[in-house]
């Protein structure tokens, strides 16, 4: 193989690094987006016996929403293997002992159980915060877009912005403000 | 396909040596005809063998031709290529038209078709004239500056104007109509 031929080979099946921001994110819908990236779905050479995965670094996990009461219903198993072992932790509990865990189980979950989903599983990176080591965010060179957009809290806006809102009605004179 | 293709060899088309370039060799080194001398599946053999044979002899020199008559057996072609595959034929009830058709097969194939399983059924050596796609196609230039993670890049293509900023937008439009005057008057509210 010349030089150019091989470069080129290192060129298309080189392994990009993304970031994905899990802040106010459903987890299982970015499973899916995070699963594409991880298999290498979203490439025009997929096949499913070539090896083109993608690392992705997951950031932010503990800020992850649920949607609906799926902190209170949802339930995760665990079996140790001896008798009695079984055990049934609800999502909101299993977050608060790893904040990681139910992004974990999300992405594995949404993979079909074949003798791959180990080893794409160890392409994944997850980070309960936003501090990621360093030699890991120089590999970082693309930002994978969320489904949903980031709602502003109340309470995160500045002073002097929510000062200048345009006032929308007009109380009447002897209504009360708490 | 079945479970008895689990084993079949795969592969592409290929010329091997780029046979048909400048020069070509024949494959097929050897051909073993066997038939019985008064069965009846062996009609068509043995009509062939009379007729056909020796013109097929002359005109392929590079080719070793064995005949081999066997009692009351089926007639069988036995093709040897250059590169060891071997190809068995049964021609029970086959007559000389077909069974010429058949050698011709034999004769301008490069290998043993029926062993291997083609994975394309087409060949070139030019793959694609883009060039092959990399990572790194068509990315946006600006994606080597900045600074990842980063809010601008982690946002959706497409949001909605939310009602607050066509809110704000309405709001300093009626400024800019008003001057002055419309911020003395918000004051007045304001104080109130």
């Amino acid at each position: 193989m010349s030089i150019a031929k091989r470069v080129q080979q290192w060129a298309t099946f080189a392994r990009t690094w993304h970031i994905y921001d899990c802040t106010w994110q459903n987890p299982f819908e970015s499973a899916q987006l995070v699963k594409t990236h991880l298999m290498g779905l979203h490439k025009p050479i997929y096949h499913p016996m070539n090896d083109c995965g993608d690392h992705v670094v997951v950031i932010n996990t503990k800020e992850i929403a649920l949607p609906g009461d799926e902190w209170v219903k949802r339930v995760y198993f665990h079996h140790t293997g001896y008798p009695g072992g079984a055990s049934w932790t609800l999502a909101w509990q299993l977050h608060e002992k790893d904040p990681t865990m139910v992004m974990k189980k999300a992405v594995y979950n949404s993979m079909r159980g074949n003798l791959q989903r180990r080893y794409t599983m160890q392409r994944l990176h997850l980070f309960a915060d936003d501090q990621v080591p360093e030699e890991i965010l120089t590999n970082v060179t693309n930002q994978i877009r969320t489904p949903r957009t980031v709602p502003q809290r109340l309470d995160h806006i500045d002073k002097e912005t929510l000062e200048n809102f345009p006032a929308i009605v007009d109380y009447p004179k002897d209504y009360v403000l708490r | 396909m079945s479970n008895s293709h689990l084993f079949l060899k795969s592969g592409f088309p290929r010329a091997p040596l780029q046979n048909g370039l400048g020069r070509y060799v024949c494959q097929l080194q050897r051909i073993t005809l066997k038939f019985c001398k008064n069965n009846g599946s062996s009609r068509g053999m043995r009509d062939f063998i009379e007729n056909h044979l020796v013109d097929f002899a002359k005109e392929n020199p590079g080719i070793v031709v064995y005949v081999k008559p066997r009692r009351h057996r089926t007639p069988v072609l036995v093709g040897e290529y250059l590169n060891g595959d071997r190809e068995w034929l049964s021609c029970r009830n086959s007559t000389q038209d077909e069974i010429s058709k058949w050698i011709d097969l034999l004769k301008t194939q490069n290998g043993s078709s029926s062993s291997m399983r083609l994975r394309k059924m087409w060949h070139t050596d030019v793959p694609s004239i883009q060039g092959p796609w990399t990572p790194f196609l068509l990315r946006s230039p600006d994606a080597n500056n900045q600074t990842l993670p980063n809010k601008e890049a982690s946002q959706p293509f497409d949001i909605p104007q939310t009602a607050t900023e066509k809110l704000i937008e309405l709001f300093k439009q009626q400024k800019l109509e008003e001057g002055k005057a419309g911020d003395e008057i918000l004051e007045q509210k304001r104080a109130e």
